[in-house]
């Protein structure tokens, strides 16, 4: 009875954040200083086939919507925006009633205030989806799992100090700043997930040795091959030096994968060795080569995924801009390719590195060389 | 094309001197799911509906990651049902979500990349945004299926009469590693590559109402969080189907115990 009584309770609660959180972002829009509309009347017009020279056939729709302003000074201001949206929707959207639009340029002409459609309001989505996560968390790993969101959380926080930092001191060789960045990220997260001691060590040592050796042979290979066809300036939004911004993206995005490998195998031979203490070193090292390669596979696809899956709606723009495969994919996807292979070289890296460093360390060496 | 190909060469013989047989098989299926999703793009860009584009290499992608990435057969096909049922919950959550968000196709500060093409190339880039969406969650839940399936399988081997409350016990604590390392994975992974966009963002001295609004840090955004649900569900569904697993089998094992206590009442 007392357990189903707490049960309800915790129901009630979640249900309760959830429906506030969702009417807070809804009427939330007083705490924005830009203008805000809420969509009253839509008037559109009729579709405009369009046509280009690939034979692309798509809809073009002007809309006069009218608005009211939510915040600010003119609240409850009328106002009128144009807007065009495509059926294809690349970079426009055609927009209801009850939306809610950040406003720019808002303007006077002959008594009617017109303005220019910023931005759509996204924030409810954006904190109902993250509120779910956090429930989900709770219902299937109950307090516990929303510890495994703080390590996360506080390497957020770090990961955009350090873009401050970059920012802020403007180095022509950043790659080192975020190179740190990662050995701190690395130290940190183990901290949390393992604890300050020994096997926390080991992984470190195997992470640092698996992810420097990987970085010298993937750039070394790019060095020896001379970068032959590889475009750093595809790299999109790089305001810095292309090549470096790459090297210290896929330096971070290496990390993850690298720490979840070595972890594996360091966690799983200390248990080992728990489990009995004179447990030689070569079979520690076995086991740890065993661990590792029943993980190498599914590691890689992680990252081969998250990479490449990013490039599709780019991709699909070439393709349908008559531009030929081999030229798409260099201007692309290259350079998503390029990193998970260096990614894939560290992963395959970390497991000799992880099992070595944790049968030396734990292993005893006189079993080894006097057994069989 | 001579870097990307020494490279790939590089990896393949570490793979072969780190993993063996089964490194090659490794290097096996990322060849695979890189020309699956090649495929994927091709057939998108020709017209075909992304959304089932997507369904299908994805199911493909899952059972090549898992049953080339696991020995154990049985192991490997209640990872593979976990996923496709996660697949499945995903479309439901991700079609209306990024329909209201409003995250399709490319944002302002891509026009850079953009700005040489023509926008109206009659493709839905909703479908494409959601199937890209759930293509790059693929990865994170096979390996966690994958992952934790395996764990308990060797935690049901070492106890053979274990209870099913103890398999879910044991399923929470694997989970919770697995889950703890798994969303660093992803975090790093995404947001690793999204780097250069963040340089820019603050660049631009970017405001909170910016980064709660704006299609390009809202789409990432999302994007973590749906891997983040894909991945604790997918833990959550193997579990369970473990847990019956056992069930069933304590059932099987004692059938004259269950007629028994079936007959009883009458």
């Amino acid at each position: 009875m007392k357990l189903k009584r707490r049960t309800l309770i915790e129901i009630a609660v979640i249900l309760l954040s959830g429906v506030a959180l969702f009417l807070f972002s809804t009427h939330d829009d007083f705490m924005y200083h830009q203008a805000i509309g809420e969509v009253v009347a839509v008037k559109d017009g009729k579709a405009v086939r369009q046509t280009d020279q690939y034979k692309n056939v798509d809809y073009q729709t002007r809309q006069r919507l009218t608005v009211v302003q939510t915040n600010g000074r003119h609240r409850g201001r009328r106002i009128i925006i144009h807007n065009t949206f495509s059926r294809s929707g690349a970079l426009d959207q055609d927009f209801h009633r009850g939306q809610h639009i950040f406003l720019t340029n808002i303007r006077r002409v002959h008594g009617t205030d017109y303005a220019t459609a910023s931005r759509f309001k996204r924030d409810t989505t954006l904190l109902m989806l993250a509120w779910l996560v956090v429930v989900l968390l709770y219902l299937v790993m109950h307090a516990h799992g929303l510890r495994t969101l703080l390590s996360v959380a506080i390497n957020f926080i770090l990961f955009l100090f350090f873009v401050q930092l970059d920012v802020t001191l403007n180095l022509t060789h950043f790659f080192w700043l975020f190179a740190l960045s990662a050995v701190l990220f690395t130290g940190l997260t183990l901290c949390l997930v393992i604890g300050v001691n020994r096997q926390c060590l080991v992984t470190f040592l195997a992470i640092v040795t698996g992810t420097t050796l990987a970085f010298v042979i993937g750039i070394g290979t790019l060095q020896l091959t001379h970068n032959a066809g590889v475009h750093y300036e595809a790299l999109g939004y790089a305001t810095q030096a292309p090549q470096e911004l790459f090297l210290s993206a896929t330096v971070i995005g290496l990390l993850g994968a690298v720490m979840d490998a070595a972890t594996d195998i360091v966690s799983t031979l200390f248990e080992m060795h728990r489990a009995d203490p004179d447990v030689s070193r070569l079979q520690l090292f076995k086991s740890g080569q065993e661990v590792g390669r029943s993980i190498l596979g599914p590691l890689i696809n992680v990252l081969l995924l998250i990479f490449f899956a990013e490039t599709i709606a780019i991709a699909v723009l070439y393709f349908r801009t008559g531009n030929p495969i081999g030229y798409t994919f260099q201007w692309t996807m290259e350079l998503g390719i390029i990193q998970a292979l260096i990614s894939g070289i560290g992963i395959a890296l970390v497991i000799p590195s992880a099992s070595c460093l944790a049968a030396v360390v734990l292993g005893k060496k006189e079993r080894s060389n006097g057994f069989n | 094309m001579a870097s990307i190909s020494a490279l790939t060469i590089v990896m393949a013989v570490l793979m072969c001197l780190a993993g063996g047989k089964r490194g090659i098989a490794a290097f096996g299926s990322v060849a695979l799911n890189f020309i699956l999703m090649f495929i994927a793009i091709i057939l998108i860009s020709a017209g075909f509906a992304p959304i089932w584009v997507a369904l299908f290499v994805g199911i493909a992608i899952l059972a090549i990651t898992i049953y080339l990435g696991n020995d154990d057969e049985q192991t490997a096909r209640i990872a593979f049902i976990a996923t496709l049922i996660v697949l499945c919950v995903m479309i439901v959550l991700i079609v209306p979500l990024d329909h209201f968000a409003q995250i399709k196709g490319f944002s302002n500060e891509q026009t850079d990349e953009i700005e040489q093409f023509t926008l109206l190339v009659g493709v839905n880039f909703e479908s494409i945004t959601i199937a890209t969406t759930l293509l790059s969650t693929l990865g994170a839940i096979s390996e966690a299926a994958i992952a934790i399936a395996s764990g308990l399988r060797e935690v049901i081997e070492q106890n053979p009469g274990i209870s099913v409350a103890a398999v879910r016990r044991s399923g929470r604590n694997i989970g919770f590693q697995i889950m703890g390392m798994t969303f660093n994975t992803l975090f790093f992974g995404m947001f690793g590559g999204d780097l250069a966009l963040f340089v820019l963002l603050y660049k631009l001295k970017a405001t909170f109402g910016y980064y709660l609004n704006s299609k390009i840090f809202v789409s990432e955004c999302m994007m973590v969080l749906y891997s983040a649900i894909a991945v604790i569900l997918v833990i959550w569904i193997t579990t369970q189907m473990m847990a019956r697993k056992v069930k069933w089998a304590a059932h099987q094992e004692k059938p004259g115990e269950q007629q028994g206590s079936n007959v009883h009442p009458d």
